[in-house]
């Protein structure tokens, strides 16, 4: 019970007490009282202790090292740390759905534009659930900025841009670390055109010219989740794959960072507006035929997954920054649209990227889900929590079967526009794809050496390329990369609210080590989340970060300069702890 | 490959219970089988039924514990990790490929020799109370075990330390993921269930050693092989391997008094079953 006394000395109860046994006293008592008052009603600061959620090895090998490391830099500047793993499905729940968390560390999707910033950091979004701002961050200025790198084009934007990314590396809402280099490992003698196109989008796979006899592709896949659901819109399912892009289709498709025309035949744009036509006589993969409706209400359930029918908007928690962009759609036939958008072209072609749903199918979703006996969160409607086994788009490929945490069979669609005459795209040039779940990067590298796979579709851990052997038969393939590792701060918990605070956390990390030691140097440290044709020079990492320098060298905190920088921003230390309100 | 795994599997405990079966139960015991295996068998046939109930039960639940798990469980694993983080640590910079290989074989062959052959050798005897208390302990580890898998999130040293722990045997020998993929989810790591398993075989040995003295010098060095396996190969920490042998114990408890009271042989059996094990 001493603990009562010594530390809730604030409660109403004690002050009562101490109240009721001065009550006799002197008016000279009372003002002693007060000052009992003054002092014992001052909140006590507790040191700072805060969660780091990541992933697991199994999940995210260089995540969970890199969660260690901050982890341990945090601890050295007098933070109470720990680290708390989740599955990746958790993960991703905790970070984009729940908010959930202190500090993560993990990969993101990052893109070849940085109009990628404007869904990851408009404080519109920072309520809502999904990819878009999971950090809470709210800045009226960079605000401004998001919005007006979509209106501009060419040489206009790219000064946007650059502005854009000054004012966020003073900022710092996240600390970009690093961008990890993307590696596989392919069979050569059984498939040609490896590397044509990205192995993270379709066309990385439409591309491939299979051998005579060939009529199967098989992939060996290190993450479980596509077996288990494959619904596009579901945010903790989704990583860098290209397989539901190969089910459903989008309008265009993006090649080496450019969009060119897919399901769209063609489009106009001109000041904000963009007229689209669609390809004829396209199906669905159940033989509905694909119009301008379904188009239309693709756009119209990214932008609320109730369709209108609840009291607010529920987007879904993918696709939001584009789907945000089309102010309305008029559909004037069967094949001809009329975007209006709030978008530059080289924005309004970014929009044509998102999947097309079948309105026969998805209407229905609209629904919030249930679950008997449990309140269900708001905005958590069936499309985007629906497992959607099998998926029905319109793509080169269709479902065929899958067994959880086995395997995905796809089978070619034999009516997709790519298979016409006179259409000069690339087709699938095999019947089967098979996408095998195989847990390490180990043993899908041994899968791919005893010709039981074709690729190695995700993307290889770090530690396993130094002992890479390629055979006769067998190849690396190296291929650009844009997701970046990052720290990412839930800026509606104190301190993270504080850019000095956020400033002086990214300082700890020595990136350039990092990459050394976590990616065995398969990684570029970073000071900027978009690619390096947008970075401005100024930005550009010359051998220390131009944003947030290091405090020490080589991987050694220097533990005085570091815990001074927190002193500088208006933080105090006691017994060596940091102390901060929350 | 996972055929393949396990063909060679299969191959591997067949030898090994082959030269058990020379070695540690002899030609008279297998002649006294061959006269007496139908009223052995009726005796065991239903903790059999109740232990294959179990494990197809089992196969079928560790598709659920997971999201069971993630909704009602507590992630412990940065508390096993702030208790014990070093330990592990000091038992793998014992590593020698010699030991990996070692450690490798015993925490796949020599679990499963360790598992299947005790219930060869006590089928072998006529007082069928071990084979029942082993059957009972087996059954009510894989009880109790997904009961605990299910309420403790946590992962292995592996997952915690990939670059310090390496995941010796899986990097060594990938193939080897196909198998134990099959039998394990990564957070179901408290308790070690391998432990847990061995130990069982082992206190059971160790109880009926003045029947099998050959077994015991084999099981029981073997299931603290195991044990030590789990840890060295970076797949548990060593909290659970405690908790291992604490199921352990309180399994072959239980089984002893369960088997006391319900067995269907003692009814038959005349006189005391320990004279006659002797």
């Amino acid at each position: 019970m001493t603990d009562e006394k010594t530390a809730s000395p604030g409660r109403p109860r004690s002050r009562r007490a101490v109240l009721a046994g001065t009550a006799g006293l002197t008016v000279a008592t009372s003002g002693c009282v007060r000052q009992v008052r003054t002092v014992v009603n001052r909140d006590a600061v507790d040191q700072l202790s805060v969660t780091i959620v990541t992933l697991p090895a199994d999940g995210d090998r260089e995540g969970i090292r890199l969660a260690r490391e901050v982890a341990a830099v945090l601890e050295a500047v007098g933070v109470d740390v720990s680290v708390d793993m989740r599955s990746n499905e958790e993960f991703l729940r905790a970070i984009l759905i729940n908010h959930e968390f202190d500090l993560y560390v993990g990969r993101h999707p990052g893109g070849t534009d940085p109009d990628l910033l404007y869904e990851a950091l408009h404080s519109v979004y920072a309520e809502e659930s999904g990819w878009q701002n999971p950090f809470g961050y709210a800045n009226l200025q960079l605000d401004d900025l998001l919005e007006a790198q979509r209106r501009a084009d060419g040489e206009e934007r790219e000064a946007v841009v650059a502005e854009l990314l000054e004012e966020l590396a003073r900022e710092q809402p996240f600390v970009p670390i690093c961008v990890p280099e993307e590696h596989r490992f392919v069979r050569t003698d059984r498939f040609d055109g490896w590397g044509e196109a990205h192995p993270a989008t379709r066309l990385g796979y439409l591309e491939l010219e299979a051998g005579d006899d060939v009529d199967r592709l098989r992939t060996a896949h290190t993450d479980a989740r596509i077996s288990e659901n494959l619904n596009p819109l579901t945010a903790e399912y989704r990583d860098h794959e290209p397989f539901l892009e190969l089910v459903y289709d989008s309008l265009a498709t993006e090649r080496d960072g450019e969009i060119e025309p897919w399901l769209a035949e063609d489009w106009t744009y001109d000041d904000g507006t963009l007229w689209v036509r669609l390809r004829e006589d396209c199906r669905f993969h159940d033989d509905e035929p694909l119009d301008a409706d379904d188009v239309e209400f693709s756009y119209r359930l990214l932008q609320d997954t109730e369709l209108e029918g609840g009291e607010s908007p529920s987007p879904p928690p993918r696709y939001r920054g584009l789907a945000a962009a089309v102010e309305g759609i008029d559909v004037d036939g069967e094949l001809d649209l009329e975007f209006e958008l709030d978008a530059g072209e080289a924005v309004a072609e970014r929009v044509l990227t998102v999947p097309i749903l079948p309105e026969h199918v998805w209407a229905d979703r609209a629904a919030p889900a249930t679950v008997r006996g449990v309140s269900v969160a708001q905005g958590a409607t069936e499309a985007v929590t629906v497992d959607n086994v099998p998926p029905v788009g319109s793509g080169p490929f269709r479902f065929g079967s899958r067994t959880e945490r086995e395997h995905v069979t796809l089978e070619r669609f034999d009516d997709h526009f790519t298979r016409r005459e006179g259409v000069d795209l690339p087709e699938a040039s095999v019947e089967e794809l098979r996408i095998q779940i195989d847990p390490r990067s180990t043993s899908a590298i041994e899968l791919v050496n005893t010709d039981g796979a074709d690729i190695t579709s995700a993307i290889l851990e770090t530690y396993v390329l130094d002992d890479l052997e390629p055979a006769p038969e067998t190849a690396p393939l190296e291929s650009p990369s844009w997701t970046f590792y990052h720290l990412g701060f839930n800026t509606r918990r104190a301190p993270f609210a504080n850019a000095r605070f956020r400033r002086a956390v990214a300082g700890l990390l020595d990136k350039d080590w990092l990459v050394e030691d976590v990616f065995h140097g398969y990684a570029a440290p970073t000071a900027t989340p978009v690619t390096e044709e947008w970075t401005p020079e100024e930005l550009a990492w010359n051998g220390e970060d131009p944003a947030t320098p290091f405090f020490g060298s080589d991987g050694e905190l220097d533990v005085n300069a570091a815990r001074e920088a927190f002193e500088d921003a208006g933080f105090s230390y006691d017994d060596g702890a940091l102390r901060v309100r929350r | 490959m996972l055929v393949q795994v396990l063909l060679q599997l299969a191959v591997v405990v067949t030898l090994l219970t082959l030269a058990g079966i020379a070695v540690i139960v002899g030609r008279y015991r297998l002649r006294d089988t061959r006269r007496e295996w139908a009223s052995r068998l009726r005796a065991a046939t239903p903790i059999t039924v109740v232990l294959v109930v179990v494990l197809l039960g089992n196969g079928v639940a560790r598709q659920v514990v997971p999201d069971l798990s993630w909704m009602f469980g507590w992630n412990l694993t940065w508390a096993i990790y702030d208790i014990e983080g070093q330990f592990i640590l000091w038992l793998q910079s014992f590593e020698t490929p010699a030991l990996t290989a070692f450690f490798s074989f015993v925490y796949i062959y020599g679990y499963v020799f360790l598992l299947i052959f005790p219930v060869i050798a006590y089928f072998a005897l006529s007082n069928t109370r071990p084979l029942g208390e082993l059957l009972t302990a087996y059954t009510l580890n894989y009880v109790l075990g997904l009961a605990l898998y299910t309420l403790v999130i946590a992962y292995g040293p592996r997952n915690m330390m990939p670059e310090l722990v390496e995941a010796l045997m899986y990097d060594t020998y990938p193939r080897y993921q196909h198998l134990t993929r099959q039998v394990n989810r990564n957070t179901n790591v408290f308790p070690s269930l391998h432990t847990s398993l061995a130990a069982t075989v082992g206190i059971l040995a160790y109880q009926t050693r003045a029947v099998y003295p050959r077994w015991a010098i084999v099981a029981v060095p073997l299931a603290i092989s195991v044990a030590i396996s789990t840890m060295y190969l970076g797949i548990h920490w060593a909290i659970d391997v405690v908790a291992g042998i604490v199921l352990a114990y309180v399994c072959v408890e239980l089984a002893g008094i369960l088997v006391g009271r319900w067995s269907v042989t003692e009814r038959f059996d005349i006189g005391n079953p320990l004279s006659r094990l002797r």
